[in-house]
C-alpha cells in the first residue's frame, strides 16, 4: 500500500469542499437545526419534562439526520466520480487509488465532524436557553454519534465501491438498523438455541456494534462515561473502521470502471 | 404551433386552479364527514382514539437505541390521551401506557409520580401499586416512591399499617420531607401500632424545626401517652382481680387512677370491655 500524506490531504480538503457546496447538505442541515429548534415545541406540552424532551428530541435528531447526510452524501461520493468519469482524470495523476480512497474518506469525516458541530451548537444554545444549564453528556453523546457516522461512513463507501449509490445507501441504512439492534440480537441469541444460536452471535460480533455508541439515552441522567468506556469504544471504532476501509481498498483496487 | 397546441395552452393554467378547488372540495367533505358522522367509523370509539401501546420488549426492539426518546414519544401520547378526556370515562390503556414508559425509562421520576397520583383515583389500584414497588426498584434513593405508594395504600386500600411502613421508608431517604416520619407515626396509630408510632413521634419532636409539627407531634405523644397509661392501669387491675374491668369508671372506683385523662387532640378514649382494649374516637 503506497500513501502519500500530502495527496491524501488534499483530496481530502478537495473532498470537504465539494460536499459543502452540496445543496443537498444545507437543506439537510437546515432541517436538522429547525427539528432540533422544534424540540421546544415538544417539550411545551411534556407536564414540566421540558428539559427532558428537548434533550432527547435534540441528540434524536441530531443522530438521523446525521447518518442520513452520512448515507447519501457518502454512498455518492466514490460512485459519482465512476459515474462521471473524473476518476479517470484524478486516477492518471501520480497518485495511489488507497490515497485517493483514504483522502475522500477523510474528506467526508470532516463534513460530517462540521455538520455535527453545527447541530451541536445549535443543540446546546437551546437547552442551555431553556434550562440555564451548560450540559457536558451532551458533548460526550454528540461526539460518540460522530465517531458512529465516521464508522458508517467507512461502510458507506465500501459498499459504493463495488455498487449503485441507491443500492450502496440501502446496505448501509440495513447496516444502521442491525447495528442499533445489536443488544436485542444478544438478547435474542442467548434465547435461541442450536445453529441458531450461532448464527445470530456471528451476526453480532460481525456487523458493526453501534449501540456502544449510544449514551443518547443517558443524557437525561447527567451520565459521564468514565474513561476506560471510552478508551474501550475509541479502540472498537478504530479496529472496525480500520477494517472496512481494508475491505473496501481491496475491493476499490481491484475495480476496473 | 397547431390548434390543438394552442387551445391546451390557453387553458392550462386553469388546470392546477380546478384540480386546487377539487382538492378542497374534497377535504370540506371530508371534514364533515368526520365530524358528524363518526358512527361510520367501523371499530369503537374507544379502539379509534385509544393509544395501543407495544410490549415493553417490542419497544425497545423498534427503538433502534433510542429508548428514551421512545418513552418520550409515549409520554406526550400519554398527556393528549388522559388530558383528552375519554368519553366511556375508563381510559383502559392508562396503566399499560405507565407500564410501557417506564420500562423503556426506568428512571423517569416524573412518570412514577404521575402514574402513582392519577392511576388509583381512575380505578387502577393494583397497577399504581406496582408502578410504586417498580419505582422503589428503580429509583431506591427517590424519597418520592415510597412516600407516593403509602398515600396509595392510604387512600386506596384503608391499609394503614402498610402506608406507615411506606412512609417511614420514605423518611429515611435523602431530601425527604420532614412530615414522612410525622406521617408513618400518624398511620401506625391509626393500624394499631402504638408503640412504633410512638417512637417515631418521638423522633420527629426532637428533630422538627417546624412549629406546627412540633406542636402537633407533642399532642400525639399527649394522646399516646394517655392510651399508655390506661393500658398499664388496666393491666393493673387485671393482676389484682383476676378480671378485666367493666368500665373506665372501675379504674376510678378502686383508687387506680385519679380520674380518665383527656386526649388533647380532642379524641375520647373509649373501652372495649371484651379485650379490655382503648379505642379512640371522635
Amino acid at each position: 500500500m503506497k500513501l502519500n500524506g500530502s495527496i491524501i490531504k488534499s483530496i481530502a480538503i478537495n473532498t470537504f469542499r465539494e460536499t459543502v457546496r452540496d445543496k443537498l447538505l444545507y437543506s439537510l442541515l437546515g432541517f436538522a437545526v429547525l427539528t432540533i429548534a422544534a424540540s421546544l415545541l415538544a417539550g411545551s406540552v411534556s407536564l414540566g419534562q421540558d428539559a427532558r424532551v428537548i434533550q432527547n428530541f435534540g441528540i434524536t435528531a441530531l443522530l438521523v439526520f446525521l447518518l442520513i447526510i452520512t448515507i447519501f452524501i457518502g454512498t455518492q461520493l466514490v460512485y459519482r466520480e465512476v459515474e462521471r468519469k473524473t476518476i479517470y482524470l484524478t486516477l492518471s495523476k501520480p497518485l495511489t487509488r488507497e490515497s485517493f480512497y483514504l483522502g475522500k474518506y477523510i474528506g467526508l469525516c470532516l463534513t460530517i465532524a462540521v455538520c455535527a458541530l453545527v447541530m451541536g451548537v445549535v443543540f446546546l444554545a437551546v437547552l442551555r436557553w431553556k434550562t440555564g444549564q451548560f450540559s457536558t453528556p451532551v458533548i460526550w453523546a454528540t461526539s460518540f454519534v460522530i465517531l458512529e457516522a465516521w464508522l458508517l461512513t467507512a461502510v458507506g463507501l465500501l459498499f459504493s465501491s463495488f455498487t449503485s449509490a441507491l443500492a450502496s445507501a440501502v446496505y448501509t441504512f440495513g447496516i444502521v438498523l442491525i447495528g442499533h439492534s445489536a443488544t436485542t440480537i444478544w438478547i435474542l441469541s442467548q434465547k435461541s438455541q442450536g445453529i441458531l444460536r450461532y448464527v445470530l452471535e456471528m451476526v453480532y460480533y460481525l456487523f458493526p456494534n453501534l449501540e456502544k455508541f449510544n449514551l443518547r439515552n443517558e443524557i437525561v441522567y447527567n451520565f459521564q462515561p468514565d474513561l476506560q468506556q471510552v478508551l474501550l469504544v475509541v479502540a472498537y471504532f478504530i479496529a472496525y473502521t480500520a477494517a472496512v476501509l481494508l475491505a473496501g481498498l481491496a475491493i476499490f483496487r481491484r475495480d476496473e470502471f | 404551433m397547431s390548434f390543438k397546441q394552442l387551445q391546451f395552452e390557453r387553458i392550462s393554467w386553469l388546470l392546477p386552479i380546478a384540480l386546487l378547488l377539487f382538492s378542497y372540495v374534497a377535504q370540506i367533505n371530508y371534514d364533515v364527514w368526520r365530524r358528524y358522522s363518526a358512527p361510520k367509523i367501523k371499530t369503537t370509539y374507544n379502539l379509534y382514539i385509544e393509544p395501543q401501546p407495544l410490549s415493553a420488549e417490542s419497544s425497545k426492539a423498534i427503538s433502534f437505541g433510542a429508548k428514551e426518546f421512545v418513552a418520550d414519544l409515549y409520554w406526550l401520547k400519554l398527556i393528549q390521551y388522559y388530558g383528552g378526556g375519554d368519553p366511556n370515562g375508563k381510559y383502559r390503556k392508562l396503566a399499560e401506557l405507565f407500564t410501557t414508559i417506564t420500562d423503556l425509562s426506568p428512571k423517569f421520576t416524573a412518570a412514577y409520580q404521575t402514574g402513582l397520583l392519577i392511576l388509583p383515583g381512575e380505578g387502577f389500584v393494583n397497577e399504581a401499586i406496582a408502578l410504586g414497588e417498580k419505582g422503589i426498584k428503580n429509583l431506591p434513593d427517590r424519597w418520592e416512591m415510597p412516600y407516593y405508594t403509602g398515600i396509595v395504600y392510604h387512600i386506596y386500600k384503608k391499609d394503614y399499617l402498610t402506608a406507615g411502613r411506606y412512609f417511614e421508608n420514605a423518611a429515611k431517604l435523602p431530601n425527604a420531607p420532614e412530615n414522612a416520619k410525622y406521617l408513618a407515626a400518624i398511620y401506625y396509630n391509626k393500624g394499631d401500632q402504638r408503640q412504633t408510632a410512638y417512637a417515631l413521634f418521638k423522633t420527629v419532636y426532637d428533630g422538627t424545626r417546624d412549629s406546627f409539627i412540633k406542636e402537633r407531634t407533642a399532642k400525639y405523644l399527649a394522646h399516646l401517652e394517655g392510651i399508655f397509661l390506661l393500658d398499664a392501669k388496666i393491666a393493673e387491675f387485671k393482676q389484682r382481680y383476676n378480671r378485666l374491668p367493666k368500665t373506665l369508671n372501675e379504674l376510678i372506683s378502686t383508687k387506680l387512677l385519679d380520674g380518665i385523662p383527656v386526649s388533647p387532640l380532642g379524641l375520647t378514649y373509649q373501652y372495649d370491655a371484651e379485650n379490655g382494649k382503648i379505642i379512640e374516637t371522635k
